[in-house]
């Protein structure tokens, strides 16, 4: 099958992404409609199942090598300070202790963009990393922690983005605190204001997240000479070997990044932690493989968040409820280090509207650096978006969800092109008609009674079609069996199964035939991070690819084989026979074991995305809530999510992604947040007590919706990814039933029961 | 987490002996479900770790009609929970054992454990050198306080975390002590203490005493009692506020009754005024606003936790119509 070379393009956010990619030159038939096939779209095991419920599947956390040695690292205890000096004399002393890394003892290796080094002297949060002991155990590690002595020289800290911003407040980089600014125009946002009749502007604001995925951050390194391999508990392999290879001056190929399974990531685990770097760096100077694991303290510390928001959004609309302006002023808190705050993409591309005005600004504070979490800055933004839009509705006395059509757009409003699907009225539909729509209070906050439910929903966009370059590669055995090779990684979310499910389907054979190996640098074909919900859209093509490659491959082995014209073979239920005569027939274990090398090898590729098209995956939930008036309790019973998603690879791995994403969205709606004490600077919530999650009895009842089939616009399987949409417009339900419930607007997150009740006793 | 020996004494006596001495820097283990937290927390470095579970006979239930119920220290909280004489007769006790923590921990933890438990403040959680740790100040105070008490705070604004004191307060329960080689019973609110008498401490335990047994007198027939916890999830959370209350009824009249409350104050909280006046009281729904409109009448909220007190009336509120009215 031929193959051409292109610049792919992939947008997200404001970046335009361009990677050289190999893809097929030619469109290939779809995949054929679930209903067609025996495995994809079913209610398909785990690969991986049975290996993670009997605790023999092992983690990077669980990993165990002869000879390993444990690393911890010693953080600041202040949120900003300067080494003055360090000791590691005692440590040292310790018995069990082999060596100690420091700023002293170690080459300046830049980290953060080139904001900061690997030890930097100037600290700038509480969990800024000071030294690195590896000992004989995790326990004198831990101990030889305590015998350092450091001299610090404290420095005035800032841990909101209020103080912050402020003139005078202390500077955490020498530029000032203000990151990257988000700015954006369309159209004219005053004049769009002044053909408005009725405008409406609110400020909203939500709290810090921290992903506390169940593994903490880890990784196992091993040198073999001058190669490392690096078993990491990572999103990202390529992403690690990267920039472990680069921190360390070694070439890409020296270095193999290893992940089998995963403990969830949600973002956090994109790019290479400090502790990989500097497990490196002990186990070479020791030779001997280290261990490196943050503990849970570390997780709510130093490993990312979600940054907060602070939005004031202003609408104005015709009376029949025509858009004419919105903007969207904001700032967030990204932490000590570069990264993002902005929430106002949603604005920016849900809805139709001509006049746009965007100004997002990014603060530096005293604090963990924010990193990708889940749908960045879409869930924030979407519970400000779609509250002030439940709010306008009900200004201008219309129905929630018709204000939502009267803005409906069929086109993408940044590139005037259509969508390859876009199915959000369908899910509009379906998800009003599952939740009761035409039962929630007409006037909110009217039910009598100490316990008042309340119904509401909120819209979703993303991105998440995928893009090359993406490969897989596939071999046939003589025993009929199979096995897939791909540079990706499951992160949890079904990758391995999926694999299977396609290869199965489009080479008829059972799929217990089929497995499936992810997840190692060193041995396969490329493919990218598992983050932005891009792993089954740019994957599944790629294994499809194979298959069919596989599948041609064996037709021509057996006209050889069988002395048959190609044309004249029939491919079926993994045997391949002549048409005109039965007794030209092999099964295709035998064609494999008819040849010399008794094993077929494929690979293949992820096609181009279409070009005139935006491709964005769409949908709506919908939340029933109970709030108890006398104690300000939010309980939410239930959620319906519908979405457009291209086609089912799964349903059940698709449920458990959903709800996981909407008990996430649920956490963050109602409990989840990070505290800091303003006073010392000092984060409150370093435990699973303190930072507060929800457990399975906070779990409503979800029903998941599917509106789409496949869009084979986007690639021959037609898939979009779940991951993000699951949980971004959870939240903006929730406060939106709990607004219909009691008739008061929570505008910040999360809805505690101390929100409610002042807001209640203030109305009444 | 330091390293410490493990002591496992035969007997209450030898436990009292090794305990009581000083230099032995001894403390003790029950179910441990705070204890191993704070201990790999550094907030215990202690060289000795004496566990009671060696020790027969601190986990049995007794209950023995016109005298009342004794409930062994090492008793698991679960037991307390399912106990058939406990949800039948002592409801309020039963309904808070139900509400702490999760069921693995309820399965580890016991009665004793629960009421001496350390307090849940983030700042003596945390690396704060806070008064209630010996440091000089209280960060709570003007800090982070949603948490923190509205009454009887000062120099330490911590709550007190057990839900079974709040149940035992309203029971009018009483506590056994051993230390060396004898025994002392209180009243269990002479057992709590503010931390205007000693912000160190939330309990009058002498170094190297125990709590080995809960005495709780017999309710009359018909006594109806309940427990309401606000937390801020379904499961696995300290109490926001939480209310218990005990209560004698007479025809529609309330004969006498006592509210306690948790979450509120550095101690299981009861207000003598509200007590007297559910005496006798015609108890309707009239009654039961004006009850709940002064209570916690003293409280002084700090900047984050007013809501504190709206929630301890609605309390009060409910938990009296749930056992006067819809009864």
């Amino acid at each position: 099958m031929s193959r051409k070379i292109i610049k792919s393009k992939y947008d997200l956010y404001e970046e335009k992404i361009e990677t050289i990619a190999e893809v097929p030159s030619e469109k290939e038939k779809p995949l054929a409609p679930n209903s067609k096939l025996k495995y994809v779209g079913k209610d398909v095991n785990r690969y991986d199942g049975y290996d993670k419920v009997s605790g023999s599947a092992i983690y990077t956390i669980d990993k165990v090598l002869p000879n390993m040695v444990f690393a911890r690292v010693m953080v600041s205890p202040h949120p900003h300070a300067k080494i003055k000096s360090i000791d590691v004399s005692k440590a040292l002393k310790l018995k069990g202790v082999l060596h100690i890394i420091t700023n002293e003892n170690t080459s300046e290796i830049p980290w953060y963009y080139n904001t900061s080094k690997l030890f930097d002297k100037h600290l700038r949060y509480q969990g800024d990393e000071v030294a690195c002991v590896a000992a004989e155990t995790e326990k004198i590690a831990e101990e030889a922690l305590s015998l350092i002595k450091v001299e610090y020289e404290i420095m005035p800290h800032v841990v909101t983005a209020e103080s912050a911003m402020k003139e005078n407040a202390p500077k955490i980089h020498n530029n000032g605190n203000f990151g990257r600014p988000s700015e954006y125009t369309r159209g004219n946002f005053d004049e769009g204001i002044k053909q408005a009749d009725v405008t409406i502007e609110d400020t909203f604001t939500t709290q810090v997240e921290v992903h506390n995925p169940t593994e903490v951050h880890c990784s196992v390194v091993n040198w073999d000479g001058g190669k490392l391999t690096v078993w990491d508990s990572t999103q990202s392999i390529f992403s690690v070997r990267d920039n472990v290879a680069q921190s360390l001056g070694l070439n890409a190929s020296d270095v193999r990044v290893v992940k089998k399974y995963m403990g969830g990531g949600f973002g956090s685990k994109l790019e290479a932690g400090k502790y990989t770097v500097m497990a490196a760096l002990l186990a070479k100077k020791i030779g001997r493989p280290v261990k490196a694991a943050m503990n849970r303290r570390e997780m709510n510390l130093s490993v990312g968040n979600r940054p907060d928001s602070n939005q004031t959004i202003t609408i104005g609309t015709k009376k029949d409820g025509t858009f004419t302006a919105m903007s969207h002023i904001a700032y967030g808190v990204m932490g000590a280090y570069p990264s993002g705050s902005s929430s106002y993409w949603p604005l920016r591309s849900i809805y139709k509207c001509p006049n746009i005005k965007i100004d997002n600004k990014s603060i530096y504070i005293n604090a963990g650096r924010a990193r990708p979490f889940r749908a960045p800055g879409h869930v924030q933004g979407t519970f400000a978006l779609e509250s002030i839009i439940d709010d306008l509705a009900l200004k201008l006395g219309m129905d929630p969800i018709e204000l939502r059509l009267k803005n409906y757009t069929e086109v993408d409003q940044d590139g005037d092109v259509p969508y390859t699907s876009k199915l959000l009225k369908e899910a509009y539909e379906k998800g009003a008609e599952e939740i009761g729509w035409k039962n929630r209070n007409k006037i909110p906050g009217s039910q009598t009674g100490e316990i008042k439910t309340g119904i509401g929903m909120a819209s979703q966009i993303w991105w998440g079609g995928g893009a090359p370059p993406s490969y897989a590669t596939l071999k046939l055995n003589s025993d009929g069996s199979a096995k897939i090779f791909s540079g990706t990684q499951d992160i949890g979310t079904g990758t391995y199964t999926f694999m299977q499910q396609i290869a199965a389907d489009v080479l008829e054979i059972p799929i217990d035939k089929v497995n499936v190996d992810l997840g190692d640098t060193g041995t396969m074909p490329y493919s990218g991070g598992s983050g932005g919900s891009m792993t089954a859209p740019s994957v599944s093509p790629a294994v499809y690819d194979a298959a069919i490659q596989m599948k041609q491959k064996l037709i021509s082995n057996a006209a050889a084989i069988l002395e048959v014209d190609e044309s004249n073979l029939i491919y079926s239920s993994g045997n391949i026979s002549s048409k005109n005569d039965s007794s030209k027939s092999i099964e295709i274990k035998d064609v494999v074991g008819k040849i010399h090398e008794r094993v077929l090898v494929t690979t293949g590729a992820r096609n181009e995305n279409p070009n005139g098209y935006a491709i964005n995956s769409f949908g709506a939930q919908f939340a029933k809530v109970e709030v108890d008036t006398m104690t300000g309790i939010v309980r939410v019973k239930k959620i319906v999510a519908a979405h457009d998603i291209g086609r089912v690879l799964n349903r059940k791995t698709l449920e458990n992604q959903f709800y996981g994403g909407v008990i996430m969205g649920l956490g963050y709606a109602l409990m989840e947040n990070r505290v800091i004490d303003d006073y010392t600077g000092k984060v409150l919530t370093t435990n699973l007590h303190d930072y507060k999650m929800p457990t399975m009895q906070d779990m409503p009842d979800i029903k998941v919706i599917i509106v789409s089939e496949e869009d084979n616009l986007i690639s021959p399987t037609g898939v979009k990814g779940i991951g993000e949409p699951a949980m971004i417009p959870t939240p903006g339900a929730i406060a939106n039933a709990v607004f219909n419930a009691i008739g008061v607007r929570i505008k910040s997150l999360p809805i505690t029961p101390d929100k409610i009740l002042e807001a209640l006793n203030s109305k009444s | 987490m330091k390293d410490f020996n493990y002591i496992q004494p035969d007997s209450l006596s030898q436990a009292g002996k090794y305990l009581s001495n000083r230099n032995n820097d001894a403390v003790i283990l029950s179910g441990g479900t705070d204890l191993l937290s704070l201990i790999k927390e550094n907030i215990y470095t202690n060289e000795n770790v004496v566990n009671l579970k060696t020790i027969p006979n601190l986990n049995n239930i007794k209950y023995k009609k016109g005298e009342g119920l004794t409930i062994g220290a090492l008793t698991k909280i679960s037991d307390v929970a399912e106990s058939k004489i406990i949800k039948e007769k002592f409801t309020v006790l039963a309904e808070a054992a139900k509400e702490i923590a999760s069921l693995q921990l309820r399965n580890m933890g016991t009665v004793g454990g629960n009421i001496c438990q350390r307090p849940r403040c983030w700042y003596y959680r945390e690396d704060f050198d806070c008064i209630k740790k010996g440091g000089g100040e209280c960060f709570a105070y003007q800090g982070e306080n949603k948490y923190h008490c509205i009454i009887g705070g000062g120099p330490c604004y911590i709550v007190h975390p057990s839900d079974l004191a709040v149940a035992l307060t309203a029971l009018d329960a009483k506590v056994k002590l051993f230390f060396d080689d004898s025994s002392r019973i209180i009243p269990i609110h002479e057992f709590f203490i503010l931390p205007e008498d000693d912000y160190l401490f939330e309990n009058i335990l002498r170094d190297g005493e125990i709590v080995t047994e809960i005495i709780i007198p017999d309710l009359p027939d018909g006594a109806k009692s309940s427990y309401i916890k606000i937390k801020e999830r379904e499961t696995w959370d300290f109490a926001v506020v939480s209310a218990a209350a005990v209560i004698s009824k007479k025809g529609s009249n309330i004969k006498s009754g006592k509210i306690a409350y948790g979450g509120v104050a550095p101690i299981p909280w009861t207000e003598e005024i509200i007590n007297k006046s559910l005496k006798n009281l015609n108890a309707d729904k009239n009654e039961i606003e004006k009850i709940s409109k002064i209570i916690l009448a003293d409280a002084e909220p700090l900047e984050k936790n007013k809501y504190k007190v709206i929630l301890a009336k609605n309390l009060v509120k409910r938990i009296l119509t749930n056992l006067v009215l819809d009864a």
